[in-house]
């Protein structure tokens, strides 16, 4: 039996003249969305950073203990088809040394003097940890940091310290719990330091716009506007479509943790370690303050955030290119 | 018109991030003088607590010159990055010459040997007690660590009160540490079989696929034949739960995985 083919549809909206109708609610629609969606992977490949060959550390921080050890924590990309990866170490006097990959699961090393043999087979990141005593010498004094490192580092000092000597430029400085972290580039650093009673920051002043600043601040605001008007197209549509579920929630100071377990009863113990790390910081933490506190990989920690975001639990904000973790107000009222 | 407006959000996209990361470079620039800010009023700090107001010459020579780059350095801000960050460089080395004069003479020591605090010490087992419990419970080893919290916990309260030297507990404290890391990697072991074995077998399963199509394609027979030797000695090596050479072989059939890919282009 032959089967036979028929252009049903065809035939069924081609009028006598041969002229192709066909329905035009989608096309406006369509139209808005592709600039916007092209206009979003433009944002994503703009913000999303290079990722970083094998063997090159995602990140590296660094905090020294009032007695000038120094505590390092790395991420590193390796490839899970070799069996081992050998890191340079920043020096020899190691303590504490542990190593994870992205699950979390603990891999054997072996150190070898500046060196370690981590084995690597079958994980694409690991996590280091260790403690060294190699980086920071004293004099009198004055204490002194060197380093030379293969990548970008932040560098958190011990309460109290004041800068006094740098060799190079900062990349950025932040004052986390009354500790100053800076970022610096790689390669060579020293920074000398020394511990005395607590100097109040200067505030600095504003500083004065140029002709050529005000170019800048005309181009930002230009984008911001642009920024604006394609949220406020997105916003009428969504509004037009679905107005039913407005659901504005608002971050606040604390939460009781125990109405919130009560009120979800099925979310996993690690998760409620989150809630209340997240409550106890003021309702409020970044996704990378998770990683550090409860020392998971970021892809775990991305799945427990996410997970307690279904649940109406969180909820996520972008803030200077990271993930900002609220805890919700509002949940009762959803209940 | 739908190009033009992909082009126009383009523009402004890519033109708009660009801009901000040079007004974010620009705006960094008053990091360095907090710093040196910073700085400047330390050793301030130090000759006067050092010296009181008979401050030697030359390091009062050297104060003012620094004080004076940092008040150039402010001056510079925001327009001429170039002489800031000159005059950021300046004063920090001249603060550093500085403070070193005022500290000496001295003799240069190795952080490890005398200046081991308790209390840094015991922030460091603590961490690292913290991080042995995070990895205990993801592989469900089920480590009791009621002793270490137990030292963790009469240490603090030796360096609190200061009546009792801690050093003993810290030595108990580290020896029970070591156990429960012991502990842990020989439990650590037994799951990484699974989580490699999983691994290899889905490895494997790709490299078959891989071969059957190089060997549609034409590659040499021979180092085909070769990599099914080799796929059959890893299962048989896995099979006996020979990890390690098990992971060897592999890595010798991924290389020549390569070779043959290669060769087919």
């Amino acid at each position: 039996m032959n089967a036979e083919i028929i252009q049903t549809h065809r035939k069924k909206f081609l009028r006598e003249d041969g002229m192709l109708f066909v329905r035009t609610d989608g096309i406006i629609d369509t139209m808005t969305r592709i600039p916007l969606l092209v206009a979003s992977l433009i944002i994503v490949l703009a913000l999303i950073p290079i990722q970083s060959s094998f063997g090159s550390p995602r990140n590296l921080d660094l905090m020294i203990y009032p007695d000038g050890t120094t505590h390092v924590t790395t991420e590193i990309d390796v490839d899970p088809l070799s069996i081992d990866y050998e890191l340079n170490l920043f020096g020899s006097t190691i303590d504490n040394f542990v190593t994870i990959n992205e699950n979390g699961f603990l891999l054997n090393h072996e150190i070898r003097g500046n060196s370690v043999l981590i084995e690597t087979f079958a994980s694409s990141v690991i996590f280091i940890e260790y403690d060294i005593h190699d980086l920071v010498s004293k004099q009198s004094r004055v204490w002194t940091f060197s380093l030379d490192s293969p990548s970008d580092f932040t560098l958190l000092f011990p309460k109290n310290s004041a800068i006094i000597g740098m060799t190079n430029l900062p990349i950025d400085m932040q004052l986390i719990n009354d500790q100053n972290q800076l970022t610096l580039p790689s390669g060579e650093t020293e920074i000398n330091y020394l511990f005395s009673t607590p100097i109040i920051t200067t505030p600095v002043e504003p500083i004065n716009s140029s002709p050529e600043s005000n170019y800048l601040i005309y181009a930002i605001v230009g984008g911001i506007v642009a920024s604006a008007i394609i949220a406020t197209i997105i916003r009428i549509k969504q509004r037009t479509t679905k107005l039913t579920q407005n659901q504005q929630t608002t971050p606040i100071e604390q939460i009781d943790t125990e109405e919130i377990f009560k009120l979800k009863p099925d979310i996993r113990e690690d998760d409620k370690e989150i809630v209340k790390f997240i409550s106890n910081n003021g309702g409020k933490a970044l996704e990378s303050e998770l990683r550090k506190k409860f020392l998971q990989p970021r892809t775990t920690m991305w799945r427990a955030v996410k997970r307690l975001e279904r649940n109406g639990i969180i909820e996520i904000e972008k803030k200077d290119l990271q993930n900002l973790v609220k805890l919700r107000k509002n949940m009762e009222e959803e209940e | 018109m739908k190009i033009l407006a992909l082009f126009t959000i383009f523009v402004l996209i890519f033109g708009t991030t660009s801009f901000v990361n040079d007004a974010y470079a620009q705006n960094d620039l008053s990091i360095l003088l907090r710093i040196a800010t910073q700085a400047d009023k330390q050793i301030q700090n130090q000759l006067h607590q050092v010296y009181g107001n008979d401050v030697p010459e030359k390091i009062q020579f050297l104060y003012d010159k620094g004080h004076m780059t940092v008040n150039s350095l402010e001056k510079s801000l925001p327009d001429d990055a170039k002489q800031a960050k000159k005059d950021f460089l300046t004063s920090m080395k001249l603060f550093k010459q500085i403070s070193k004069m005022i500290s000496e003479p001295v003799v240069k020591v190795q952080v490890i040997l005398i200046h081991v605090d308790q209390s840094s010490q015991l922030d460091r087992l603590e961490k690292y007690v913290l991080t042995l419990k995070t990895i205990s419970k993801k592989l469900d080893a089920k480590i009791n660590f009621e002793n270490i919290d137990d030292l963790l916990l009469k240490t603090h309260n030796q360096i609190k009160g200061g009546t009792e030297i801690p050093s003993e507990t810290i030595i108990q404290l580290k020896s029970s540490i070591t156990s429960i890391e012991k502990d842990i990697r020989e439990f650590a072991s037994h799951s990484a079989f699974d989580r490699i074995k999983q691994f290899v077998d889905r490895q494997l399963d790709r490299i078959d696929k891989i071969l059957d199509n190089a060997e549609e394609i034409g590659a040499d027979q021979n180092q085909i034949n070769k990599a099914h030797e080799l796929i059959d000695e890893v299962k048989a090596l896995i099979d006996k739960k020979q990890i390690h050479d098990a992971k060897i072989v592999f890595h010798e059939l991924h290389k020549l995985l390569k070779n043959i890919q290669y060769s087919v282009g």
